[in-house]
C-alpha cells in the first residue's frame, strides 16, 4: 500500500530567469563576433586597420592582435555553442525538469553556483581567446585551469540535475530527460577525455594525445559536441515545449524510443568522418561514414516527432510566433541532419571538406535549430515567468502561446528577418563551397587547373559577402528579440510557477532489478558479438557472426515463446533513472572505446606509414606554439589528403605523396585543421641550408615569410590573410620555452637529448635565430633574432621534414 | 465519423476521455501517461522511415565487408597510386617528346628511374655489356671513352635505334621509350654530367 500526501510546491524559476538573461546577453555577443569575422575574410582591414580609418589616423594599426580572425573566430564558436545555447539549454532545462518531475530544483545553492561559475567561465574565456592562450583543438581552446572549471560546473549541474530527479514526483520519466540524462553524462565523458593535458605552466599546456591520437580523440569529441551539447538537450527540450505550445500530444511515443537509442549509440561514432580521405587509418574513416549514414534515419526520427506533433495545429503557426520558430527550427535540423551525412560520404567529402560548405553546414544547424528553437523557448517562457497588469489573464490564447509578449508583431519580423538571413547564409556557402571546391580539386590533365590558391579565394568573395550581411540580418533579427523581451520584462514582476502534488513515499524498483533482465542481456550480447564480427579475425569472425544471429534467433524464440513485451520492461527502466543513466552510459561508451582504445594503444612505431617526423629544434617549438596560439590553424591545414589534386598542389611532388601518419607523430596538438582559407602548410618546409647547423629553407625563402606576415598582401596579391607585424616586435620567453620543452621530453616522449638543460637549449635558440637574423640582413630586412617573427619563420621551415624508416631505401647507385 | 488529423479537436482541453474517443476512430493508440499536461500518441512507425534506418544498415554492412572483408574494395591509397602512375607516366611520355640532354641526366639522378633502367638492364643488356657496366662482346660502358654516342641524347638514341652493322640492336620497339630513358639514366648514372655534355 502506497503512502502519500499533498504538497505545495513553488518551482525553482529565478535561475530560469536568470539563464535566460544570459542566453540574450551571450546570444548577441557570440554573434556579433560572428558578424565581424564574417566581414574579416572580406575585407582585412576588419583585422584592426579599420581603427585607424576611424580615429582618422591618430591610431596607427596594420592589425590589432586581439581582434584578428584567427584569434576570434574561436572566441565566436565558443560564445556561439557554450555561452548562448548553453545558457540557453540551463534556462530550458531547469524549468522543464521541475515541472515534468513536479519538484522543485534540489539545490537553490548548486542552482546559484552553476549560474554564476558558468558566467565566469564565459567571462574567463572572452579575455584569455582573444589574448592568445588557447590549447589549439576546435571548440576545446580553453587552457586547462578554466577546463578544470568547466568540468566543476558540469559536475555541480548533474548534481543538481540528477538530485532534483531522485527527488521527483512523478514515477516515470519523459521522453525529454532522457534526452538531457544523455547529454550530461556524454558530455562529461567527451569534455574529461579530450582536455587530457599537461600544465607546462599556468596558462598553457600540451594535450597528452598527438598526432593521429590526438586527431581522433579531437573529432569523436568535436562531432559528439555537436551531437551532446547541440543536438540532444535541445532535442528534449523541443519535446518538452512543441507540445506546451501545439497543444498536441506527442506523435508517437514508440517512434520517441527508437529514435532516442539509435541515437545515442549511433551518434559516438561518426567522429571520423571530419578526418575522410586525411591519413587517419581507413577503417576508421569508413566507421566514420556508415555510422554517419545510419545515423540518418534516426535524426529524422526527431524531426519527425517534432514536426508531426504540431498536426491539428499548423494552422495557428499563421498567428503564433513561437509555433513558427519551432516549426521552421525542427524543419532545419532536419536539413542539417540530412546533410551531415550527405557529407560524410567520402567522395561529397573529397569535394566539400575544408571548403565552407562545411561552416554553411554548421550554421544551418547552430542558426537554424539552435537559434530558432531559443528564440521560440524564449519567447513562450518569457510571459509566463514575468508578469504584469497590462498583460491578459491567459498566455495561451486561441490565437497565440504567448500573450502578453510585448509585441506580436517584432517577434514575426525577428521571424522572417532570421529566415531571410539564414537561407542567404546557407545558399551563399553552398555556392562558395562547391565553387572553391570544384576549383581545387580540378585536375586538367595531368596539371592543377587553378594553380594559384588565390584564384580560387577570390572566386568565393561575392558569396562570401552575401554570408555577411546573411548573419547581419540574423543578427538584427536577434537584437528585436532582445528589444522586445526587454520591454515585456519592463516594469513587470517576476512569477514562480506551482503546483499541488500528491507525494508518493514508497520506494521505487531496485537498480539492478532494471538492469539484469532479457532485454539488456539480449542487447548487450548483441552488440558484443557484432563487434567480434566487424573487427575480429579468423576464429572471433566465425564466432562473431554465429552469435550475432544465434542471439536474435533467441531473443526472438524467447520473447514469441515467455509472451514478455519490451514495452512492459521499457515502462519498468523508465521508473528508474540510475538504470536508465548506466544504460545510457553504455551506449554510448561503445563507439568510443572500440575506435579510440586501438589507436591509442598501438605502438607509435607502427602507426608512422614508413615516416618519422623530424622533432622540432626548440627554436622551431618555439614557432609552434606561437602558430598554435595565434589560431593559425582556422585557416591552414596540415594534411595533404590521399586525392590526386591534393598531391599535385601540396606533394609538393607525386613522389612524396600524401601525409603519412609519422609525419605529424610529435605535434601536440595536431594540426591538420578543418578549413582552408588559405593553402595547406604540411610541406612548406625544407632542408637545413648549406653553410648553416639549424637554418631551413623550404618552398619558400626567410625573406617571403617575414614580408608576407609583416604584410600578405605585398607577396600574395588579393589574399584575405590578417597581417602579424607584432610577432616582429614581440620576444619569445627561453624560461617558458624550456618548460614545454621538457614536457615534450619528459612526459609526451619526443626525442628530445635527455641531457639537455636550460644552457643548451638557450645556446641552440641562439645558433638558429642568429642564422635566421642574419639570412635576413643580407636581403635588408632588420628584424630581432629574438622576436616571435623569427620563431615562426623557423617553424614554417621546419613544415613537413621526416625521415624514411623501414622501408627499404632506394639504392643509390655508385657515382 | 473519420476525423481530419490536421485540424483541432473542437475542445482541446478536454482531456482523456476525448482522446479515448479519437482513438477508436483513427485507430491510433494515445498513452494512459501524462507529464505536466503532455501526452503522447502511439503512432506507427512510418514505412519509409524504417526502410531508410534498415536500408542504411544494410548498405554499412554491406560496405564493411567490402571493403575490408572481401578483398575485392579498392583502397584509397591504392587508387591514388594508380591515378598517380598514370599522372606520372603522362608526364614523362611529354617529356620524352621533348627530350634533351638535361633532363636525360635529371633522370640519372632520379633514384626511382635508375633503379627500373637496371632492373631493365640486367633482363637485356647485362649479357653483352656485364653486370658492372664493364663491357664483354660489347663495348665497356663505364669508362671514360664514348664509342658512338657523343652526348646524354646520344645514349638514347644508340639503345632505341640500335648500331646498323654492328651486334647493338634496336631496343626501342621492344622496350618503348619510357624503358629506354630508364636504361639511358641508369648508363648515365655511371658517370658525370660534365664528362659530356
Amino acid at each position: 500500500m502506497s503512502q502519500t500526501s499533498v504538497q505545495t510546491i513553488e518551482y525553482d524559476d529565478r535561475t530560469v530567469r536568470r539563464f535566460l538573461y544570459a542566453t540574450i546577453l551571450f546570444g548577441i555577443v557570440g554573434m556579433a563576433v560572428g558578424v565581424l569575422i564574417a566581414f574579416q575574410l572580406n575585407f582585412w582591414q576588419m583585422n584592426g586597420k579599420f581603427l585607424e580609418y576611424l580615429t582618422f589616423g591618430a591610431l596607427k594599426a596594420e592589425g590589432i592582435q586581439y581582434l584578428t580572425f584567427s584569434r576570434l573566430r574561436p572566441l565566436h564558436t565558443n560564445a556561439a555553442i557554450f555561452a548562448f545555447v548553453g545558457n540557453m539549454m540551463f534556462a530550458g532545462i531547469y524549468y522543464s525538469l521541475q515541472r515534468l518531475c513536479k519538484v522543485r530544483l534540489a539545490s537553490d545553492f548548486l542552482s546559484g553556483l552553476h549560474f554564476w561559475g558558468w558566467q565566469a567561465i564565459i567571462v574567463a574565456a572572452a579575455i584569455t581567446l582573444p589574448a592568445g592562450f588557447t590549447r589549439g583543438k576546435e571548440y576545446a581552446e580553453l587552457i586547462w585551469p578554466i577546463n578544470i572549471a568547466v568540468a566543476f560546473i558540469w559536475i555541480v549541474f548533474a548534481v543538481n540535475f540528477f538530485w532534483t530527479l531522485a527527488k521527483r514526483n512523478e514515477r516515470s520519466i519523459y521522453v525529454a530527460i532522457w534526452f538531457y540524462i544523455a547529454t550530461i553524462i556524454t558530455v562529461a565523458m567527451l569534455y574529461i577525455v579530450n582536455h587530457l593535458s599537461i600544465p607546462t605552466g599556468i596558462l598553457h599546456s600540451y594535450p597528452i594525445f598527438g598526432g593521429v591520437q590526438d586527431a581522433l580523440v579531437q573529432w569523436w569529441y568535436g562531432h559528439n559536441a555537436v551531437a551532446f551539447f547541440l543536438t540532444t538537450p535541445i532535442l528534449g527540450i523541443m519535446y518538452y515545449f512543441v507540445p506546451k505550445a501545439a497543444r498536441r500530444p506527442v506523435y508517437s511515443y514508440r517512434l520517441s524510443v527508437i529514435h532516442f537509442w539509435s541515437l545515442v549509440f549511433i551518434y559516438i561514432w561518426a567522429g571520423p568522418h571530419h578526418l575522410l580521405n586525411t591519413a587517419l587509418p581507413a577503417w576508421l574513416q569508413a566507421l566514420g561514414m556508415i555510422f554517419s549514414l545510419m545515423l540518418w534515419a534516426p535524426s529524422w526520427g526527431g524531426m519527425l516527432n517534432g514536426l508531426l506533433t504540431l498536426r491539428g495545429a499548423w494552422h495557428r503557426l499563421r498567428t503564433d510566433p513561437v509555433l513558427k520558430f519551432f516549426a521552421a527550427g525542427v524543419t532545419f535540423y532536419g536539413m542539417a541532419t540530412f546533410e551531415g551525412p550527405l557529407l560524410s560520404i567520402k567522395s561529397v567529402n573529397g569535394l566539400a571538406h575544408y571548403s565552407g560548405w562545411i561552416i554553411g553546414h554548421v550554421h544551418s544547424g547552430t542558426l537554424g535549430w539552435n537559434g530558432f528553437m531559443a528564440a521560440g523557448m524564449i519567447y513562450w517562457l518569457v510571459p509566463r515567468l514575468w508578469r504584469k497588469d497590462s498583460m491578459p489573464a491567459k498566455v495561451h490564447d486561441e490565437q497565440t502561446s504567448c500573450a502578453g509578449l510585448h509585441s506580436m508583431a517584432l517577434a514575426n519580423m525577428h521571424f522572417w528577418l532570421g529566415l531571410v538571413g539564414i537561407l542567404l547564409y546557407i545558399g551563399a556557402m553552398w555556392v562558395s563551397g562547391v565553387t572553391q571546391g570544384l576549383m581545387l580539386n580540378a585536375v586538367d590533365g595531368t596539371v592543377l587547373a587553378y594553380p594559384d590558391f588565390v584564384e580560387t579565394l577570390n572566386a568565393i568573395r561575392a558569396p562570401m559577402l552575401f554570408r555577411a550581411i546573411g548573419g547581419t540580418f540574423y543578427l538584427l533579427g536577434f537584437f528585436l528579440l532582445a528589444y522586445n523581451i526587454l520591454r515585456t520584462i519592463w516594469g513587470s514582476r517576476v512569477v514562480n510557477g506551482r503546483t499541488e502534488v500528491t507525494v508518493d513515499h514508497t520506494r521505487p524498483q531496485s537498480f539492478a532489478g532494471s538492469l539484469v533482465n532479457a532485454p539488456v542481456t539480449y542487447t548487450s550480447l548483441l552488440i558484443i558479438f557484432a563487434c567480434l564480427w566487424l573487427f575480429g579475425g579468423g576464429l572471433w569472425m566465425l564466432v562473431g557472426g554465429f552469435g550475432t544471429v544465434g542471439t536474435v534467433v533467441l531473443a526472438i524464440v524467447h520473447f514469441e515463446v515467455s509472451g514478455a513485451r519490451w514495452k512492459d520492461w521499457y515502462a519498468k527502466l523508465l521508473q528508474n533513472s540510475a538504470g536508465f543513466t548506466a544504460l545510457t552510459f553504455l551506449s554510448v561508451a561503445i563507439g568510443g572505446a572500440v575506435q579510440i582504445v586501438p589507436t591509442v594503444t598501438v605502438e607509435r612505431a607502427r602507426n608512422i606509414e614508413g615516416r618519422i617526423q623530424v622533432p622540432y629544434t626548440p627554436l622551431e617549438l618555439a614557432g609552434r606554439d606561437l602558430y598554435v596560439s595565434n589560431g593559425c590553424y582556422t585557416c591552414h591545414s596540415q594534411m595533404i589528403r590521399t586525392m590526386v589534386p591534393d598531391v599535385l598542389r601540396y606533394g609538393p611532388s607525386p613522389e612524396q605523396g600524401y601525409s603519412r601518419l609519422g609525419e605529424s607523430i610529435y605535434d601536440f596538438p595536431f594540426q591538420w585543421g578543418s578549413r582552408r582559407i588559405g593553402p595547406d602548410l604540411a610541406r612548406e618546409g625544407g632542408p637545413i641550408v648549406e653553410g648553416n647547423q639549424l637554418m631551413r629553407s623550404g618552398l619558400r625563402n626567410n625573406e617571403w615569410h617575414y614580408l608576407h606576415l609583416m604584410d600578405p598582401r605585398s607577396t600574395s596579391p588579393g589574399s584575405n590573410m590578417p597581417a602579424y607585424p607584432w610577432l616582429a616586435e614581440q620576444e619569445i620567453d627561453l624560461d617558458q620555452l624550456f618548460r614545454r620543452l621538457r614536457v615534450q621530453r619528459d612526459v609526451l616522449g619526443v626525442p628530445y637529448d635527455p641531457d639537455w638543460g636550460k644552457d643548451q637549449v638557450a645556446e641552440l635558440v641562439e645558433i638558429q635565430s642568429l642564422e635566421i637574423a642574419r639570412d635576413l640582413r643580407e636581403k635588408s630586412i632588420f628584424v630581432k633574432p629574438e622576436s616571435e617573427m623569427v620563431a615562426i619563420i623557423a617553424y614554417l621551415q621546419k613544415l613537413g621534414v621526416y625521415e624514411e624508416t623501414n622501408q627499404p631505401r632506394t639504392e643509390l647507385v655508385q657515382r | 465519423m473519420t476525423m481530419n488529423p490536421n485540424q483541432d479537436t473542437p475542445k482541446e482541453t478536454s482531456g482523456k476521455t476525448e482522446a479515448g474517443r479519437r482513438r477508436k476512430d483513427s485507430g491510433v493508440v494515445l498513452m494512459d501517461h501524462e507529464y505536466d499536461g503532455i501526452q503522447e500518441f502511439d503512432q506507427r512507425l512510418p514505412n519509409w522511415w524504417l526502410i531508410t534506418l534498415y536500408g542504411a544498415i544494410v548498405f554499412a554492412v554491406g560496405y564493411w565487408f567490402f571493403y575490408f572483408q572481401s578483398n575485392v574494395g579498392e583502397s584509397d591509397v591504392e587508387k591514388l597510386d594508380r591515378q598517380l602512375a598514370v599522372i606520372q607516366e603522362k608526364n614523362l611520355e611529354a617529356t620524352l617528346a621533348m627530350l634533351d640532354n638535361d633532363n636525360l641526366w635529371e633522370m640519372s639522378e632520379d633514384p626511382a628511374m635508375v633503379a627500373a633502367g637496371r632492373e631493365t638492364y640486367t633482363a637485356v643488356c647485362v649479357a653483352c655489356h656485364g653486370a658492372e657496366l664493364e663491357g664483354g662482346v660489347g663495348f665497356n660502358l663505364a669508362d671514360a671513352e664514348w664509342v658512338h654516342p657523343q652526348d646524354a641524347i646520344g645514349v638514347y638514341k644508340v639503345i632505341e635505334e640500335g648500331i646498323a652493322g654492328s651486334g647493338m640492336a634496336a631496343w626501342g620497339g621492344v622496350l618503348g621509350p619510357k624503358r629506354v630513358a630508364e636504361v639511358t639514366a641508369y648508363v648515365l648514372s655511371y658517370h658525370e654530367p660534365d664528362a659530356i655534355p
